[in-house]
């Protein structure tokens, strides 16, 4: 599903990815794990394509297709969600017409036609109860004035209506309470299938505890350093990253 | 005339002088008026105010050919929808709608002004004063009918024209007042707008600046508002190649407020300047001022607004804001919020920022499947958002977020 082979990346001069190499099979949820500064978010932007990013060597094969040639735009048409450790608030801008413009520009991209508005209203109603955001909060600015939870709901919101192939999650944990974090595992939880993958990148195994991963990979000085079943992150609660940094 | 009037004139000025020496009916006041602007000259770069926006430079090269009378087909205007009284000024040429006046309406081809003092030292307003031959008169009364006035400024000509309205809102009367800037000619206009709003009443005025890009504008919007009254003005520019729409507003008795809004939006070499001058001379006024400036390519964003408060208006309540967006390394913005404060017990602000295109929220946006053009599009209606929320008109608003539209399809 998707395939990290090799990876190198240079941000502003310095290379910070330097040769890794991950494969996340459809229907499966890997975790990242790393210390801070190993290259975490470095990873996810360069999957996703952000400017200043530069991918050096190596390939990131969205099923079976390199996508590090294309447009930020083309790979979320491709599948490619990320959930962003910050995300963005933008000031006048209507939420509901912000993601209803988002969603028909994915399938405008591939070739489906839009979804009508009154088609659109009731999925977005149906998400927003699902990830705990009231109607009044969908037609003010997006993100404008959100609490960090908010915001980090307004991702699972369009995760939830996107349905993308394939969803990174940057540190969606952060800064979440107990009934946040179940929230997000309930989403993801619900659109597990065989068909889609999940990388999911955090700090604490907490998050862990409701979206149980097939795999977890410990990420240091730009590699995955180790990689192992779910108790591993268990394991590194324990002892810590010193181990990797050094090691790195 | 004095042959020698000007000091070595330019063609336009030699054109302006036979225009007015070849005037049967120009007042003694007309004729004081022009010697007094022959003084001053066209305002240069050299002149405080006018430092960005150099009349002298643009009009020193502008030649106009005699086409004054040209004939211009008029299509009908993008407000027909919201049913206006309509009154045109074609080329200078006053058309006043057809139909009975109504209650507590009045209007018609009326005498200018003679002098307006609190501009007298405003080169260009004093040549209109002295060049204007009849104005353009209107009177609104409480019990008018509640239909917005749409004024259509058309210059289709290579020439210069002067007009000027003269208009009296009065007493807890309600105005919706529409200005189009419009044609695509390539001369000099200059409009003169004079006017009262009583105690009570409630004037919103919409400007449209959209000519065609090589003509020379310059507008005055003075007005004095009486107690409890309120002025309220939402302006879109795109520019032209020189364009300067003034606002300057005299808060004159208690409780008066203004809300003065604007939006640039302009590109190639088109050139956008607003200019405001709001004097609080009464206690316990209001003013919020919020100017939009987006520029790309060579376009140019010129922001001017200052607020005086004397010593009389305590418990003034002002504040300015003005933000731009330059889309190209090329563009350029230039901003003078300024405060002149004699009261002491007032709480008055001012704030400006200039900036491109956040490369965060146009990443975020990118990711969610929007194409470069329609992020940057989205971006941008988003920076003017505010401006155009602050229309309370849904229909005037839907006319102004086609604009927008309209625009940044050439992003």
């Amino acid at each position: 599903m998707l395939k990290i082979e090799n990876l190198h990346t240079t941000v502003g001069g310095n290379e910070i990815l330097k040769g890794l190499s991950l494969d996340v099979p459809a229907g499966e949820v890997h975790a990242i794990m790393g210390p801070n500064g190993s290259g975490k978010s470095t990873l996810s932007y360069t999957v996703a394509g952000r400017d200043g990013y530069e991918a050096t060597d190596g390939a990131v094969m969205l099923e079976e297709a390199n996508i590090l040639g294309l447009a930020p735009d083309a790979r979320a048409a491709k599948g490619l969600f990320l959930s962003f450790q910050h995300p963005m608030e933008i000031p006048g801008v209507q939420t509901m017409t912000f993601i209803r413009t988002a969603l028909n520009a994915q399938r405008r991209a591939r070739g489906e036609t839009d979804v009508s508005a009154a088609d659109f209203i009731r999925l977005i109603r149906e998400k927003a109860k699902l990830v705990g955001l009231d109607d009044a909060k969908l037609k003010r600015p997006f993100n404008v004035g959100f609490s960090g939870g908010e915001k980090k709901r307004m991702e699972m919101l369009q995760l939830a209506i996107f349905e993308p192939a394939f969803a990174i999650m940057d540190e969606t944990d952060s800064g979440l309470d107990i009934d946040a974090l179940k929230m997000v595992g309930d989403v993801v939880n619900a659109l597990r299938g065989p068909e889609r993958g999940f990388l999911i990148i955090t700090h604490y195994q907490r998050l862990l505890h409701y979206i149980k991963p097939d795999r977890v990979h410990v990420l240091a000085g730009g590699r995955i350093v180790k990689s192992g079943a779910a108790g591993l992150a268990a394991e590194l609660e324990k002892s810590g990253y010193e181990q990797f940094i050094e090691a790195a | 005339m004095n042959e020698a009037l000007f000091h070595n004139p330019t063609p336009f000025e030699i054109d302006l002088q036979a225009a007015f020496a070849g005037r049967a009916k120009a007042t003694g006041a007309q004729a004081a008026a022009f010697e007094r602007f022959a003084k001053l000259g066209f305002p240069n770069r050299r002149i405080e105010g006018w430092k960005w926006s150099d009349f002298n430079g643009a009009l020193r090269k502008l030649t106009p050919a005699n086409d004054a009378e040209a004939q211009a087909d008029i299509a009908a205007s993008e407000f027909a929808a919201l049913n206006p009284l309509e009154f045109r000024i074609i080329n200078g040429r006053i058309e006043l709608p057809q139909g009975e006046l109504a209650d507590g309406l009045r209007y018609g081809v009326v005498d200018p002004v003679a002098a307006i003092p609190e501009l007298e030292r405003h080169a260009i307003a004093t040549l209109n004063v002295a060049m204007t031959r009849k104005a353009l008169g209107i009177e609104i009364g409480e019990d008018a009918p509640d239909r917005p006035i749409l004024i259509r400024h058309i210059n289709t000509h290579t020439a210069f024209a002067f007009t000027q309205t003269l208009m009296r809102i009065l007493v807890n009367a309600r105005v919706k007042l529409i200005e189009t800037y419009e044609g695509e000619g390539s001369g000099f206009y200059s409009h003169l707008f004079h006017m009262v709003v009583r105690d009570g009443a409630q004037f919103h005025r919409t400007v449209v600046h959209q000519t065609g890009a090589d003509q020379i504008v310059n507008t005055v919007c003075a007005a004095k508002i009486d107690a409890d009254a309120v002025f309220n003005q939402t302006s879109l520019s795109t520019g032209s190649r020189l364009s300067r729409h003034e606002t300057l507003v005299h808060l004159w008795a208690q409780g008066g407020s203004a809300e003065i809004n604007s939006a640039a939006l302009v590109c190639d070499d088109c050139h956008s300047d607003f200019t405001t001058h709001v004097v609080h001379k009464a206690p316990h006024c209001r003013t919020r001022q919020l100017h939009k400036g987006v520029a790309r390519d060579h376009g140019r964003n010129v922001f001017q607004g200052k607020f005086k408060v004397e010593r009389e208006a305590q418990k003034t309540d002002a504040k300015m804001t003005a933000n731009a967006l330059l889309l190209s390394d090329t563009a350029e913005a230039n901003h003078k919020p300024e405060l002149e404060i004699y009261a002491d017990d007032v709480e008055c602000a001012h704030g400006s920022t200039c900036g491109a295109l956040d490369a965060d929220a146009l990443f975020y946006l990118r990711q969610r499947g929007l194409d470069e053009a329609a992020a940057r599009a989205l971006l941008v209606e988003a920076f003017l958002g505010e401006v155009l929320d602050g229309i309370d008109d849904e229909r005037l608003a839907e006319v102004f977020r086609n604009k927008v539209a309209d625009w940044l399809v050439y992003e």
